[in-house]
């Protein structure tokens, strides 16, 4: 096992090769807050990418509700039984990483999921986390509770799935960090499906081997986000690149609001992978849970979403997402404006920071009727 | 009394059991009946009986590929009891494998060898689905028959093997047709297929490691994979297929054939003529244990005669 940095642990840990940051890493964030389920993101990932025999049932992008919902079933309750009750507090995280609770023989703690585990994708859709008692009434954080997480492939810098190939099927790419596996390389030894904690590697039974997201490297190589994120309605995505810790850019979107206003966190850090999906935390959830899901940076985070409002660059960014299919490696908020610039600082597009708003009177004169808001 | 006799039945049948899995029972497993022994010279035909320590490839009359379990031509070949280990010494490790010992026979024309390698098996696994995993047997002979053997596991860089590979998966694909997902899923329903509204071309992209001819999707002609391997993680499907084989699983038993051409064009492979002493390798696969890739039974290098 090589001594590797994971940041976000703030600590070393053990990894079975040597650190290799790629040039620029493969990175999206979603905010918890805006995402509604609608599943546009699920099925434009399945048109594109998977709907051969054999990938029936396989979701590269997923929409789960929390805290009941997972697909495949159980997948994040599961692991964290296996890993066993650990100190979360930061800012250095002192627990046991998936790797420091190998079992003997085993390169990670994992575990293969039953096949009809696959077979519920949207079990505990918009089930909240208990019920309301008579007479009960929202506060924040709300009594009970529920959101919806999106989940992609993390595009680990410290992939699981990698480091538990016997036969290097996968591959992380220089370039730009995107975790690929070999369509022609596997023999389907499944040690990645049963790595990878967040579930995100599929066995298709067709071809007897595994699958993942791959990205969406042709588009991202041309400069374009992904079709998870162009695709999504609510605009709750930005994708992008994040830069290593010590070379962070505050004008890069991504840098600003993972590494500047930490702002979005990633998904179980505790395992030790160096997700590079990061979630704006949703606001209304009690801090307890959130932090198991996202670290100890969840109640600062909520912190400052509340008040992006006052912030013009964090709403800058902010408004960037679904703004544009290109991605955005620079931005700049010049007055009531944020500006996106693609790699070689061209601009790519640019939003008003407040969209302007028109208030229309109840009763329409003219027509001599009521304007009844139906929505 | 009924019931007495029928418990006595299976006390008997548990005893047997465990006798099959004595060291001297696992040579008699499951094979076709022998005729009796001819009244001739113990050189003409070795004894079945006595333990070898050696795997001798008889001369059989004959032809082309020997690819018949139960053909007449094993009976003058000794059996082989070859001991199994556990895989423990790349990540992930096997601690406990399932088949502890194989019995290996083999038997050459001349132009063909041929290798029976049998284990007791009471389940057939040979439907592969993300949580089931597939009954497999490999065969490793070193390729330079000439230098010292390389490593027994899989080879070492400049040590090259050659590993075929029979798989229960490949053998169900030949004998009673490749998976689709309605036969995975009898239940299952899909509204359109891309190769169903696209041309072959254009659905191809979506086909996935098939499209790509990844020779682990599917048996083709044969439910083995030629191989050759310089050390872990390095094993290579080869490009010409010269292996041959087939697999029958009867009486709680696998009982599988690996032949192959004892001289070639190919590159990958050891040329054996009557005379040669070499070495062979063994590895196996309980897939209803879950064992896949590095999880598996190993053996040590086992000599090998070619018999003149
Ligand atoms: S999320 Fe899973 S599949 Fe994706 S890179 Fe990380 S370990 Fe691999
Ligand atoms: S990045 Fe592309 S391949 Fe990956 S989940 Fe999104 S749409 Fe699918």
């Amino acid at each position: 096992m090589a001594k590797v940095f994971n940041w976000q642990l703030g600590r070393e840990m053990d990894y079975p090769y040597e650190a290799k940051r790629p040039e620029k890493q493969f990175a999206m964030v979603f905010d918890t807050n805006k995402c509604i389920a609608c599943q546009t993101c699920t099925v434009a990932c399945k048109t594109t990418w998977t709907p051969g025999r054999g990938q029936e049932y396989m979701f590269w992008n997923n929409v789960e509700t929390k805290p009941y919902g997972y697909y495949p079933l159980g997948w994040d309750v599961n692991i964290l039984e296996k890993l066993g009750v650990q100190d979360m507090d930061g800012p250095v995280y002192r627990g046991k990483t998936l790797f420091d609770a190998a079992p003997q023989g085993e390169v990670i703690l994992g575990y293969l999921p039953d096949d009809l585990d696959y077979a519920h994708p949207n079990i505990g859709e918009d089930d909240s986390s208990g019920v309301m008692p008579q007479g009960a009434h929202f506060t924040m954080p709300h009594l009970q509770w529920m959101f919806y997480l999106p989940r992609i492939c993390n595009h680990c810098t410290y992939p699981a799935c990698l480091s538990a190939c016997p036969r290097q099927s996968i591959y992380k790419r220089r370039e730009d960090g995107i975790v690929l596996l070999d369509q022609s390389r596997c023999r389907g030894y499944r040690e990645c499906v049963k790595a990878c904690p967040y579930k995100k590697v599929y066995f298709n039974a067709q071809t007897r081997v595994s699958e993942k997201c791959i990205g969406c490297y042709p588009a991202v190589e041309g400069g374009r986000q992904t079709q998870c994120t162009t695709t999504c309605i609510g605009k709750i995505r930005i994708q992008g690149f994040v830069n290593a810790p010590d070379t962070v850019n505050a004008d890069n979107p991504l840098d600003y609001l993972v590494f500047v206003k930490k702002l979005a966190l990633p998904l179980y850090p505790q395992f030790g992978l160096e997700p590079n999906t990061y979630y704006i935390p949703p606001v209304h959830v009690p801090p307890p849970y959130l932090r198991q899901m996202f670290g100890w940076g969840v109640e600062p985070a909520i912190a400052t979403y509340r008040k992006a409002h006052e912030d013009p660059k964090l709403l800058g960014a902010l408004m960037l997402f679904g703004a544009t299919p290109e991605i955005s490696h620079y931005f700049r908020v010049d007055g009531d404006w944020v500006y996106g610039y693609d790699g070689k600082q061209s601009e790519i597009v640019r939003v008003p920071l407040r969209e302007p708003a028109v208030i229309r009177e109840v009763y329409d004169l003219k027509h001599k009727a009521y304007r009844t808001n139906i929505t | 009394m009924q019931t007495t006799a029928r418990t006595f039945r299976t006390f008997a049948a548990i005893a047997i059991a465990a006798v099959m899995t004595t060291t001297a029972a696992v040579t008699a497993l499951a094979q076709p009946p022998k005729p009796a022994a001819p009244a001739k010279p113990a050189t003409a035909r070795p004894s079945v009986r006595a333990p070898a320590t050696t795997i001798t490839a008889v001369r059989v009359p004959g032809t082309g590929p020997i690819n018949d379990a139960f053909g007449k031509h094993w009976a003058g070949a000794r059996p082989m009891k070859v001991a199994m280990l556990p895989q423990s010494v790349t990540l992930p490790h096997n601690p406990a494998p399932a088949v502890t010992g194989l019995t290996v026979r083999a038997v050459h024309n001349g132009t063909w060898v041929a290798f029976l390698i049998e284990w007791k098996d009471d389940t057939v696994s040979d439907k592969i689905v993300l949580d089931n995993f597939g009954d497999q047997v490999a065969i490793q002979l070193p390729i330079d028959t000439k230098a010292a053997p390389p490593s027994p596991m899989m080879g070492n860089p400049g040590g090259r093997v050659n590993i075929i590979q029979w798989r229960a998966a490949f053998q169900h694909d030949i004998d009673k047709g490749p998976p689709t997902t309605k036969s995975l899923y009898p239940n299952s329903w899909a509204d359109v297929y891309p190769d169903e509204v696209l041309s072959a071309n254009d659905a191809r992209p979506y086909s996935g490691a098939l499209g790509l001819e990844n020779p682990i999707s599917r048996g083709r002609a044969t439910p083995v994979l030629d191989q050759f391997a310089e050390g872990w993680g390095s094993m290579t499907v080869k490009p010409d297929q010269h292996a041959l084989g087939s697999g029958v699983h009867r009486n709680g038993a696998w009982h599988v054939v690996i032949t192959r051409p004892m001289a070639s064009d190919d590159q990958n492979a050891p040329r054996l003529v009557p005379g040669d002493r070499t070495v062979a390798a063994f590895a196996v696969w309980e897939g209803g244990a879950r064992e896949v890739g590095a999880r598996k039974a190993w053996s040590a290098w086992i000599p090998v005669v070619v018999a003149r």
